[in-house]
């Protein structure tokens, strides 16, 4: 492998890795606060690709705003779930919630089938990402340079909103102890909510920058949950730069592998999670779960 | 007292069903029928299902089949072959229909063909290619009319000799179809393209929806055309990465796995690339003769859109293949089905089809041809269109 082949895949790889980021940050972002293993996610992933196929497609509008439009339409139906389904679950036990949030899946699935139908669909770059990017000896697509760009972006975006902001304050004492938060004062349901939200949106907004790379069929949902839980798992579940580092070696390792051990592309990233679920249960930057 | 009124009320209605059944015609005929109308295949399935329908409707309007009535059974087969082999299972036992078609995943059909041999009921491949299909795991009651992995590799390799390709790049999916569409090109390759060479041969996983691994290496090896067997949503992916990078300026796409079809040329419009050459069941621009044409009228008219899918034709001619056997049996029972389905010739809407009555596969028709811009038209269109039968 010569070096510019080897930067070609490095850079591949961290495309790839930012890419499922976008998506895992907000899977994990629930499951730390809420305690909620959001099967769904997939689900708001598709529909946020498909949003963004019907706003810039059939209504002919640009696509930031269908990214936007992805982003909101996910927000409003994970309000709606939130408010008036999953708030009842919360205090009962984790099998519960996990069929709860696979109920909302079959639900979704069908409505996403009488919506659009089961046709193939493709969503177009934007003018502007069109090309490719040359960097000396590497071409790669304008796309995967903004994405790659993206990424950390978001990562950071969140980081600040987390650790530096009086809500995020509030939501990681939510994630610590949630009587006493209560007890302080704090309306912890309206966290939850906001969190849930937060989360799905930017699930919706993943599958809509994930759209103009990829077919949109019904069942994309299916591969990328999957993927999701293996990022959150290697990173530690609920820790952000944990996901960050989860994708990171996700995006290397799908692409390194697939290229030097081809028949092994399935089970590499499961084996890289079988790896590490048996060196650190926790995942990379988790703690060990005390005892409450 | 109340009690033996009622007892004689049932009795009354009882009786008065079964004189009401005898009087009217015999029970109907009934037709299992099973694609994917959920998940991924269903964007293959639900067209399929339409044109299986509307085989059905055509024959009902006309009578039926020997003046009986026609009753599709039909069911998801979800495209998981554990799924499918129960669901089939449960149409045979509960639903007691008399033949079963469908079938989508080259994985499903040898699942379902399985089941047809343990059960004993004739079971019509319209979708899955496998050759597996038609050679080891044929028996008495499995038959297909789709194309199957030999044929489709034997004509990829003739336009492999007819496009001169010297070094050839080989994708291919890695699960059933993709093997044995492999080992179909190769085997044909020799005799069609002698000075060809394949120089990288790549197998990306079914469903696989990022190419990044595959796309630099297939550019880096120096081929002058592509052998693929990358269907539907793989191809469109495919196409989004690699376009970008101006890979279809210089690189032939020849390609089976439909995607010359009109459901991917009208969903890529302007994004389809330069330089494929792929192969479809049918398409809504091209008709053959009237028969042809009518079939398309009809379906458009069920479909509310005169843009058809591909997949219907199949749908259809394996409810018209059914048909034709059991009026030439003139019986349900499995055994007398599938004599009749050995040697049989119906007219479809793209000519004639005959099943082999050894290898229990027809010799069905692909239409093939370079995808081309035409001026006026938002999306591309197959154009010289040939169409190719395969030898039996």
């Amino acid at each position: 492998m010569t070096f510019s082949t080897f930067l070609l895949n490095a850079f591949y790889g961290f495309g790839l890795a930012m890419n499922m980021f976008i998506i895992a940050a907000g899977l994990n972002l629930i499951f730390g606060v809420l305690r909620v293993i959001n099967f769904a996610h997939g689900m708001f992933y598709m529909f946020g690709a498909y949003i963004v196929f019907t706003v810039t497609k059939s209504w002919g509008m640009p696509f930031a705003v269908g990214v936007v439009a992805s982003g909101l339409g996910l927000a409003v139906i994970a309000l709606f779930i939130e408010r008036f389904l999953l708030r009842r679950l919360y205090d009962k036990e984790h099998l519960m919630q996990l069929l709860f949030t696979f109920a909302i899946v079959l639900l979704m699935s069908d409505a996403a089938k009488m919506i659009w139908g089961t046709d193939q669909y493709s969503v177009g770059y934007p003018p502007a990402l069109r090309g490719a990017a040359r960097f000396g000896a590497v071409i790669v697509p304008q796309y995967l340079v903004f994405l790659c760009l993206l990424g950390p972006v978001l990562a950071i975006a969140m980081w600040l909103a987390v650790d530096r902001t009086r809500w995020g304050r509030i939501v990681r004492a939510a994630t610590q102890d949630r009587e006493m938060l209560a007890a302080l004062g704090v309306n912890v349901p309206a966290v939850y909510a906001m969190v849930f939200v937060i989360g799905s949106a930017l699930a919706g907004i993943g599958g809509a920058l994930a759209a103009p790379r990829i077919a949109l069929v019904p069942g994309m949902d299916a591969t990328i949950i999957n993927e999701c839980f293996i990022i959150v798992i290697i990173g530690g579940l609920g820790h952000m730069w944990g996901s960050f580092l989860g994708a990171l070696a996700f995006g290397f390792v799908v692409q390194f592998g697939t290229v030097f051990v081809p028949n092994w592309q399935d089970v590499l990233p499961y084996l890289l999670m079988l790896v590490v679920l048996l060196v650190r249960p926790w995942g990379l930057l988790g703690r060990p779960e005390l005892s409450r | 007292m109340i009690e033996i009124t009622k007892r004689g009320l049932l009795a009354a209605v009882a009786a008065g069903a079964l004189l009401a059944g005898s009087a009217s015609a015999q029970e109907p005929i009934r037709l299992g029928a099973m694609y994917p109308l959920t998940g991924g295949g269903a964007v293959y399935g639900v067209p399929a299902m339409a044109g299986h329908q509307l085989a059905v409707e055509e024959l009902n309007a006309r009578g039926g089949i020997m003046g009986r009535k026609i009753e599709s059974v039909e069911r998801d087969d979800k495209m998981n072959p554990s799924a499918a082999s129960a669901t089939m299972k449960e149409l045979i036992t509960k639903d007691r229909v008399h033949m079963v078609l469908g079938g989508l995943s080259s994985a499903v059909g040898l699942g379902m063909a399985e089941v047809s041999k343990q059960e004993k009921v004739v079971y019509l491949a319209t979708i899955p290619k496998t050759i597996q299909l038609t050679t080891d795991k044929l028996h008495k009651h499995v038959f297909r009319i789709a194309a199957n992995t030999d044929q489709e590799g034997d004509t990829l390799a003739m336009l492999a000799g007819k496009y001169k390709l010297s070094k050839i790049c080989h994708l291919q999916l890695d699960y059933a179809y993709g093997h044995d569409l492999e080992t179909g090109f190769l085997k044909a390759l020799p005799r069609h393209a002698p000075n060809a060479k394949v120089v990288l041969t790549l197998k990306p996983k079914l469903g696989a929806t990022d190419f990044n691994a595959f796309i630099p290496q297939v550019m880096a090896a120096g081929c002058d055309g592509v052998i693929s067997g990358l269907w539907g949503p793989h191809f469109v992916s495919w196409v989004k990465q690699a376009a970008p990078l101006g890979f279809f300026d210089k690189i032939k796409w020849i390609s089976g796995g439909e995607i010359g079809s009109h459901e991917i040329a009208g969903e890529l419009k302007g994004e389809y690339p330069d330089n494929v050459i792929s192969n479809t069941y049918e398409l809504w621009y091209h008709a053959v003769d009237d028969t042809h044409k009518a079939f398309q009228a009809a379906l458009a008219k069920k479909l509310g859109t005169k843009e058809t899918p591909q997949w219907a034709l199949l749908g259809y001619n394996g409810v018209m293949f059914a048909a034709a056997a059991i009026e030439k049996a003139k019986s349900l029972d499995p055994d007398k089905i599938a004599d009749a389905l050995e040697g049989l010739t119906i007219k479809t809407p793209v000519g004639p089809l005959t099943i082999d009555p050894k290898t229990h596969q027809s010799n069905t028709g692909q239409f093939w041809g370079p995808m081309v811009k035409k001026p006026g038209v938002a999306y591309r269109v197959m154009d010289p269109v040939e169409f190719i039968v395969p030898k039996m």
